[in-house]
């Protein structure tokens, strides 16, 4: 609401020395200048703060923290509105967190400039209470949706959402994390309640959307992108199918190596994108999201979203 | 607003109108990888904030942990690696769990080096050895699970295990001694193993459904701790082939 009465003063300074501004002219006729976003994204970085080592394995030299902030730099200085995402399992894989459990990851993200991420079922395997802890390192906030922490070390520290305020562009984030059973031993999940992914996104994501007028939603997820073996666990392509005002799923877990976002048509008839960029940060994945202004946004029940061609780089 | 005229009033209102009713929606994405290889360039900063923790990790990784007496080798059905390592997660079992546990078990692929030789024995070979993150757990069996459950370690060939003694025959466990008393089916037997192993792994599935003792101990911690502890004894780490898996002939 802030927005609408910041708007609505300097209209009326506008109005009052008689000086129409384009972006009034523009809110009339309906015609805009193209509003864009750029989303970096990373899942499932284990750790891997330096690059493989060279030992002749399939991934020696790639990844490391060092080249990807100087490409996120490189972005952040060609481009205005820059979200940078990481989708959980920040933790384990590297001798790094076995002796400094997550200090040098959480502050090579701050460093980073990272504007959220969640917890993944590895974020777990220092125990609950040490994530807890390592945040206060961290400058982004853990955004989970499904998670019940009362009563846990992460009471305090974590938020279902956040809303980023990009330009013109309002864009709301949340996470929903994956099932602990099987996966998180109970002694290091403490009291962490695992509540349905489905319920608590279209909960949060219709908070975002119609109430708090996001222009975009994105849900970063450790759900994984899809079970092979068994069809009906949820995962990411049953989560965008079944939600509603998501329209973005940065995924996690499964480690997979998406070649294009994928596009799933949502309860209401609309496009879900799903991407993630497989592991260890060998990949920073980048959208770039082109926006057009519309009219009677409560009455435009289903969109489409064009994707484009890969770039090359 | 008292002395505006009504036009401009009815203005802000059309205005209201239109601000409620507008908002953006995506249209169009491009999208690109860009894979981090060693040809870009590094940012300085992250450089210079992960530099005490690179030093430090790599001594650490090359800190010398203890001490080998001999080569340990690893081998089916029995070898000195595997005993060595069975012996490490039985004892520290019991020690972290705080309960008696009568016998242990790591299966034979997860030992990822396949000796480690005589001399000093650094973190870092240890973490070669046992790079998963592999938890041990403690399962509650009767003596007709367990029987199953070696009988898939036989048709395997041997794993390493402490506690316990058998023979491979026609790919089955026979003469199986627990501790030194032979196996009863309807007694209830604690075993420790990797979580890897409890969730079915290496078609383990008759472990499954058992329910799992879990305080998230790494087995490679097991090790190591194992190893301090002897280190600490003024000891160097030694085993020998005791006929604990053996092939009946």
């Amino acid at each position: 609401m802030q927005n609408r009465r910041n708007f609505l003063q300097q209209t009326a300074i506008a109005a009052g020395t008689m000086l129409v501004p384009s972006s009034m002219l523009a809110a009339l006729t309906g015609q805009d200048a193209v509003t864009k976003l750029t989303i970096l994204h990373t899942n499932d970085v284990h750790s891997r703060l330096e690059p493989f080592p060279m030992d002749g394995g399939r991934n020696q030299g790639l990844g490391g923290v060092a080249a990807r902030a100087e490409l996120i730099n490189k972005i952040r200085a060609e481009e205005e509105h820059v979200l940078l995402l990481d989708a959980g399992d920040i933790f384990q894989g590297t001798p790094f967190f076995n002796i400094y459990k997550g200090e040098p990851e959480m502050k090579a993200m701050a460093a980073m400039r990272y504007d959220a991420s969640i917890m993944g079922n590895h974020d777990f395997d220092a125990g609950l209470e040490n994530f807890a802890t390592q945040l206060q390192h961290a400058s982004f906030p853990i955004l989970m949706c499904n998670y019940g922490f009362i009563d846990t070390p992460m009471e305090h520290k974590y938020a279902p959402y956040k809303i980023f305020k990009k330009g013109k562009l309002k864009i709301g984030v949340t996470g929903v994390g994956i099932e602990m059973k099987g996966l998180v031993p109970d002694a290091l999940a403490a009291n962490t309640q695992y509540l349905d992914p489905i319920v608590n996104v279209n909960r949060v994501a219709e908070k975002l959307k119609k109430d708090r007028g996001c222009d975009l939603v994105i849900c970063l997820s450790h759900l994984g992108y899809k079970y092979k073996e068994d069809e009906n666990r949820v995962c990411d392509l049953i989560l965008a199918r079944e939600t509603e005002n998501i329209d973005l799923i940065i995924g996690g877990h499964t480690h997979t190596f998406l070649d294009a976002p994928v596009v799933v048509k949502n309860k209401a008839g609309s496009d879900v994108l799903i991407n993630q960029v497989g592991w260890a940060g060998i990949i920073l994945g980048r959208l770039d999201f082109e926006f057009s202004r519309f009219r009677n946004k409560n009455l435009s029940n289903s969109h489409t979203v064009t994707v484009g061609k890969k770039a090359s780089e | 607003m008292k002395n505006r005229s009504l036009p401009v009033s009815i203005f802000f209102i059309v205005l209201l109108f239109f601000a409620c009713k507008t908002g953006y929606q995506p249209t169009t994405v491009q999208y690109k990888d860009y894979k981090v290889t060693p040809h870009q360039p590094i940012n300085n900063e992250l450089t210079s904030l992960l530099q005490p923790y690179a030093d430090s990790v790599n001594k650490n990784m090359n800190d010398v942990v203890g001490s080998a007496a001999m080569e340990l080798q690893k081998k089916q059905p029995e070898g000195i690696l595997g005993n060595v390592m069975a012996d490490a997660m039985l004892e520290q079992a019991k020690k972290k769990f705080n309960t008696p546990v009568d016998a242990s078990f790591i299966n034979y692929g997860g030992i990822r080096l396949p000796s480690i030789p005589a001399g000093n024995i650094t973190r870092g070979k240890i973490f070669e050895l046992s790079p998963f993150d592999n938890i041990i757990v403690l399962l509650k069996m009767d003596g007709n699970t367990l029987q199953q459950f070696l009988n898939i370690v036989a048709s395997r060939g041997g794993w390493p295990c402490a506690g316990i003694q058998f023979q491979i025959k026609n790919k089955q466990a026979v003469n199986i001694l627990i501790g030194n008393n032979p196996i009863s089916g309807n007694n209830v037997y604690t075993i420790a193993m990797l979580d890897y192993i409890a969730n079915g792994g290496d078609d383990c599935v008759m472990l499954k459904s058992i329910p799992q003792q879990n305080n998230g101990y790494l087995f490679r911690d097991a090790v190591l701790d194992f190893i301090a502890g002897k280190t600490k004894e003024g000891k160097a780490i030694s085993s020998s082939i005791q006929n604990r898996v053996s092939n009946a002939e």
